[in-house]
This record gives C-alpha cells, structure tokens and sequence, in this order.
C-alpha cells in the first residue's frame, strides 16, 4: 500500500488553449457537485477544484496512484461532446515534491501568464474555502493551502515579483488609451458581475471614466455593485438596447451561451455612425462572438489576448522571479519535510511495537524462569531498565525520521527500517 | 550676395532635413530620450534656414520663387515642414515628424536634382500664378499632412486587430485623435485645393485662353479633387471613418505626389515651368 500522496492533474494556459479551457471550466454552479463526485472516487481522500480563465486544476490527496488515472476521466466528463483526443494531450500530472512545488508556484502568480498577478491568491483562496465548505478538505490539504497561502505572501514581501506587474485591467486600460484619444467623455457598459470585470472598470475609472452602466443576470447584484462603483444598473434583458451608447463593452459572465452576436454590433455600430467600440471578453468560456473583432472599428480582447499583450510588455522572467523560485524551493522542503514526518508515523509505531513486543516477550519469559525470586521493586527496576534501553534504541532513528530538513532521505530511512525489521508483514 | 547665398542655405537647410529624419526614426525606436524634443527642434531650426532661402530669391529676383519646378518644391518642402510645426504645435504628434521630415528632405532633393534654367516667361512674372501654386501647393501639403496622419493610423490600426504590438504602439496616439485629425485636415485641405483649382483655371483662361485644358497636371487634380470631396462628403453623411478614411486619404495623396513627380518629368506638361 502506497502512503497517502498530493497529486495535481490540470492544464493551464500554457499546456491548452482557451477553446480546450473553456470545455473543461467548472462554472460556481455545479462546483459542489463536481467535489462531491470527485471525493467519491476510489482513490481520492481529499480534494480541491481550482478553475480561473487560466487553468483548470484538480489538487488531491490520494492513496493510489491510479487517482491519476481516475481525475483525467472525471475531468473528461466535463467535456459533453466527449471529444476527448483533440485536448488530453494538454493535462499535465504531478504528484509528490513536485506537485507542491506547482502549487505554491500558482500561489506566488509564478506559474500566471502575467507574472505576479494579484488576481490568483484570491481564486485559490475561494476555490480552497468552497471545498472546505463541501466537506472534501481534510488534514493534509488544509495544510498544503495554508502553507501554499503563506509562501505567497512571503514571495510578495521579499521579491519585486508582482508590485510591477502589468495586470490585465492594465492592459485593458493601455488599450482603450489606443483606440480612444480622451476616456473622460467615454461610456462604459459592464455585462456581469465577475471579480476581473470589477477590476477593470475601476481601472477604467480610476483612468478618467466617468460613465457606467452595469448589468447583470440578477438585477440586486447589478444594483448592489452599481453603488459600490459608481455606476447604472441595467436590468439583464435591457443591455442590449443601452449597447449603442457604449464605447467599452466588458463580458463578464459564466454565461454558457454567447452573450453578443457579430450580427448585433454591426447594427449597433450603424446606429453610433461607426464610433469605435472596444469589447473585453472577461468570460470563459466566451461572453462575444470571436468574429466581433473582424468588424470595421469594433475592437475584440479576449482574456487570452489580453495576458498575452501583458506579456509581452513584460518581457522575459526577471531575476527577481528566480529570487522567488528558490523562495518556493525551500518552502517546498519544508513542507515536503512535514509531510514525510507524517508518512512515517506508522513505521515509527510499527518499530516501537515490534521491539516493544521483543521486550515484553523476552522479560516475561525470564521472569518467569531464571529471575522468579525477584522482589516487586526489582521487577520495576528491571522494567524500567529495558524500556530506557528500547527508548535509547528508537531516539537516533526517530528523530531522523522525522527530521524536516527535507533532504529526502527519511524515505530511504523508513524503507531500510521496514526491510530490517520485517516491519511490512504486521 | 543673395545669389551665392541660396544655394549654400538650401544645402544647410537639406542637412538639417536629413538630420531631422534621422532623430525622428531615433526617437521612434529608443523609449524616453531627448529625441522627443529634439527632433521638432531640428525641423524648426531648418525651417527658419530654410525661410532664409525662399526670402533671399525674393529680394534677389522680386517675385515669390515658387513657379519654376526647382523652386516649387523647394517651396513645398517648407510648407510641409511649417504644417508640420503648426500641428505639432496645437496636437503635440511628434510621431507625425517621422513621416513629414523625410519628405520634406526628398523634396528638398528634388530641388537640387531637377536644377535647370532660371528663365521665366513674361507671362509668369505676375501675381496670380503664385497665387494659384500657394493655393495649391497649401491644399497639398494638408493633404500631405493628413497622409503622414492616416499611415500612423493604419499602423496603429493594424497593431490593434493583429494583436501584435511594436514599439510604435506607444509612439503612436489614439486611433480616435488620428481619426479626428484627419477630418479637421481634410475640411482644411479640401477648400485650399478648391482654391488652387479655381485659381489655375482662371489663371488658365487668361493666358491659355481656356478654363480646362485636360493637361495631366489637371486631370490628377481633378482625380484628387473628386476622391477628396467624396471622402469629404462620406464622412460628413455616411458615417465614413476610420480605416477606409486613412486608406482613402493615403490613396489620393499617391495619386498626387505620383503626377507631381512622374507627371512633370514624363508628360510634356504646362505645369512645371514650361507654362508656355
């Protein structure tokens, strides 16, 4: 039996394109039903589902290694077209040190297309809660999160990596700053009421927009949202006809279905005598029509471009990403260190029985025979004697054991003792 | 004096020109220098050089030099430099330099290529002739002007739908300010050319005996006159704007420069000094 392990099975935006992203994407909905399925599956003790525009991930703690085996076929479920061969290439797989070492990268934005987005801690954290709440955290994931939360911050506090990110609503803003000459005379529309969405109208805000009409699928939301950022709310079914008034039009909905067709915005931009537009597609899977873009003076963003004009901007990995890499290193020791600590509790309890029995065994059999005459205080004394020699024994190889120096070589240690002892056969 | 002077202007005034170009394409590719000041700086320190030449073969020969082939791009060349320096002026479109300077030194060029005979005949010693060519040659450089606008917006234009920016992403300004700019040029630059039109035509009346001679010089005119107005009236109407505006402008602009250059040389045109 293999002892409980972390695994990761995902893609991201690296591995897989938005179209595969998108097919796989959990919507708030159903989460709590997709953590249930997931924590019935026969290897899975624990587990977490992360799913951003960015990545969709399954962390778990399993005590087979046919659990990888068993979160590539639940997250192919996902698929409804069941066309599986065109994005299975795409799922990458880790398990032990490396999984925590790709969890805390996420955590630190490391593994984020924009390097040092503050967006993802958050996602993790609401993603980490709403598991805990379906009750399919259990010890060793609790830590992992926790840990993996700190090391963030960590990585925050000591590297430059994040405080000159180029966010998405950044480039958004840089973009309209292109397509219009003044933001102060600009009307913006939001459709949906998505955390990224927020984020970029009140950087449009903050950037001269003074006009805001805010839509959303459940009009109190809308509402709720347009007198913390100044705005007007717009009921759902009403955004289209308000449509022609906007220069920025922001989706930002888990909408299954495609909230504007190209068909819609050649008409509205007849209606505004063909004043540019700028839509942001915020959305996975896609609020817009792709084929928006291909329309004289409307300009389309999906989340993908966006990042990817981030990245650009951004250029290559700095050497303060490095800094926190080796950050994330020994974090990943530490925490790799605690969790073998933890696996070899039962060869620890297994040798203190075995060589517990021996002494019981041994001292029974003499006190029985050739030490029968011993008074009561000699028996303790003798009783005390052997336990202090079995303590002695188990102090060097216990403490070695659980050392957290996370050098790896508990293991070895544990595998010697079992082999040694016979310890597998209890 | 004068006569020794202008040729040795003109040749300070090309330098500068030449200069110019080159801190303008500096300033495009390296972030955050001097460049940014420097460059419109140079174009206005060749302007004024430049000014010197155009005044000195006025007190020189009496008449504005501004007929004869030579000099006629000489004189264009500063208009556009001087346009130039106005809208940067008013706009702040350093970026535009990039466009106009380099211009301005091939016309400049120009001048030093097609040098010929100062003779002018009788005919051309009055007023309304350098009437007409200012008027035309003023319409022609606001459309010069609004061509250096548009190709930044196709520029601009085609970072935007590629989703692929270069370093002239933030060089250039907004799709909206260069749109906007190439209306207010094209409402000034359509009346200037109308002007210069009607002046050649009545100019023409008296001294060739007719309005409309179907001279080649002419019929681009008339092609420009025609593109321009429709661009002019799509925009006012139809809601025209945009990419197909850029490239509608850029077009009649090639198709003026084309016959200023190609038809003076190649066609045995009345245009360009042989006004006989």
């Amino acid at each position: 039996m293999m002892e409980i392990e972390i695994m990761i099975v995902g893609l991201n935006h690296d591995t897989a394109p938005l179209e595969v992203r998108e097919k796989v994407a959990f919507d708030r909905a159903s989460l709590a039903d997709a953590l249930d399925r997931l924590a019935r599956l026969p290897s899975v003790r624990e587990g977490v589902i992360l799913s951003t525009c960015n990545r969709v991930e399954v962390v778990a703690a399993a005590a087979e290694r046919a659990a990888f085996q068993e979160i590539e076929t639940f997250l192919k479920e996902r698929d409804s077209a069941q066309d599986h061969r065109d994005w299975g290439e795409h799922l990458y797989y880790y398990s032990g040190v490396e999984a925590v070492r790709h969890l805390f990268r996420v955590a630190s934005s490391l593994d984020s297309m924009v390097l040092g987005e503050p967006q993802i801690l958050g996602q993790l954290k609401d993603y980490y809660v709403t598991a805990q709440r379906a009750g399919t955290v259990g010890a060793i994931l609790h830590r992992l999160f926790h840990r993996s939360f700190s090391v963030a911050k960590r990585v925050r506090s000591e590297t430059l990596v994040g405080s000159g990110a180029v966010s998405v609503s950044s480039v958004a803003v840089e973009l309209a700053r292109r397509i219009f000459d003044r933001l102060e005379d600009k009307t913006v529309m939001l459709i949906g009421a998505g955390k990224i969405g927020e984020l970029v109208v009140r950087h449009l805000q903050k950037s001269g927009v003074q006009s805001l009409m805010i839509s959303n699928r459940t009009f109190e939301r809308a509402v709720e949202l347009a007198a913390e950022i100044p705005g007007s709310p717009i009921r759902f079914e009403d955004y289209p006809r308000y449509l022609k008034l906007a220069d920025v039009v922001i989706g930002s909905t888990g909408s299954p279905r495609v909230l504007l067709e190209a068909e819609t915005v050649e008409a509205v931009l007849r209606e505004r005598k063909h004043r540019p537009m700028f839509f942001i597609d915020l959305g996975v899977p896609r609020n817009f029509d792709p084929r928006i873009h291909q329309i004289d003076n409307a300009y389309l963003y999906n989340i993908d471009d966006l990042k990817e004009v981030a990245a650009e901007n951004l250029g290559e990995r700095s050497g303060e990403a490095r800094k926190a890499d080796q950050i994330v290193d020994e974090e990943v020791a530490s925490f790799v260190g605690w969790l073998n600590s933890l696996d070899h509790v039962p060869t620890i309890v297994a040798l203190r029985e075995k060589l517990e029995a021996i002494r019981k065994g041994e001292l029974e059999k003499s006190l029985g025979s050739s030490l029968k005459g011993l008074s009561e205080t000699e028996r303790q004394a003798l009783e005390d004697m052997t336990s202090a020699i079995v303590n002695k024994i188990l102090h060097a190889p216990v403490t070695r054991l659980k050392g957290k120096k996370g050098e790896g070589e508990e293991t070895v240690y544990a595998e010697a003792l079992k082999k040694l002892f016979d310890l597998d056969k209890e | 004096m004068a006569s020794f002077m202008e040729p040795t202007l003109l040749k300070i005034t090309a330098l500068i020109y030449l200069l110019g170009t080159a801190s303008f394409i500096l300033y495009l590719v390296l972030p955050k220098t001097f460049f940014s000041w420097f460059s419109p700086l140079l174009l206005l320190v060749g302007f004024v050089v430049h000014s010197g030449v155009l005044g000195a073969h006025f007190l020189e020969a009496g008449y504005p030099g501004v007929v004869e082939f030579r000099q006629a791009v000489s004189f264009y060349s500063w208009l556009l430099v001087g346009g130039y320096l106005l809208v940067q002026l008013k706009y702040r479109l350093t970026a535009l330099g990039s466009f106009i300077a380099p211009l301005a030194f091939l016309m400049i060029l120009g001048a030093f290529t097609f040098s010929g005979e100062e003779v002018l005949s009788p005919a051309l010693k009055t007023y309304w002739l350098p009437l007409h060519v200012t008027f035309a040659f003023l319409g022609n450089t606001v459309f010069a002007l609004a061509f250096g606008v548009s190709m930044m917006y196709l520029v601009q234009e085609y970072q935007l739908k590629n989703k692929k920016m270069t370093f002239l992403y933030k060089r250039f300004p907004s799709l909206e300010t260069l749109d906007r700019l190439n209306a207010v040029l094209l409402v000034w630059g359509f009346p200037l050319m109308t002007l210069g039109i009607l002046t050649g035509s009545l100019w023409a009346r008296v001294h060739w005996g007719d309005y409309w001679t179907w001279e080649s010089r002419e019929i681009s005119s008339a092609l420009t006159w025609l593109l321009y107005g429709g661009l002019l009236q799509g925009r006012i109407t139809a809601g025209l704007r945009g990419r197909k505006a850029a490239a509608l402008t850029v077009l009649g602009f090639v198709v003026m420069l084309g016959y200023f250059l190609w038809g003076n040389t190649v066609f045995d045109s009345r245009h360009g000094g042989r006004f006989e």
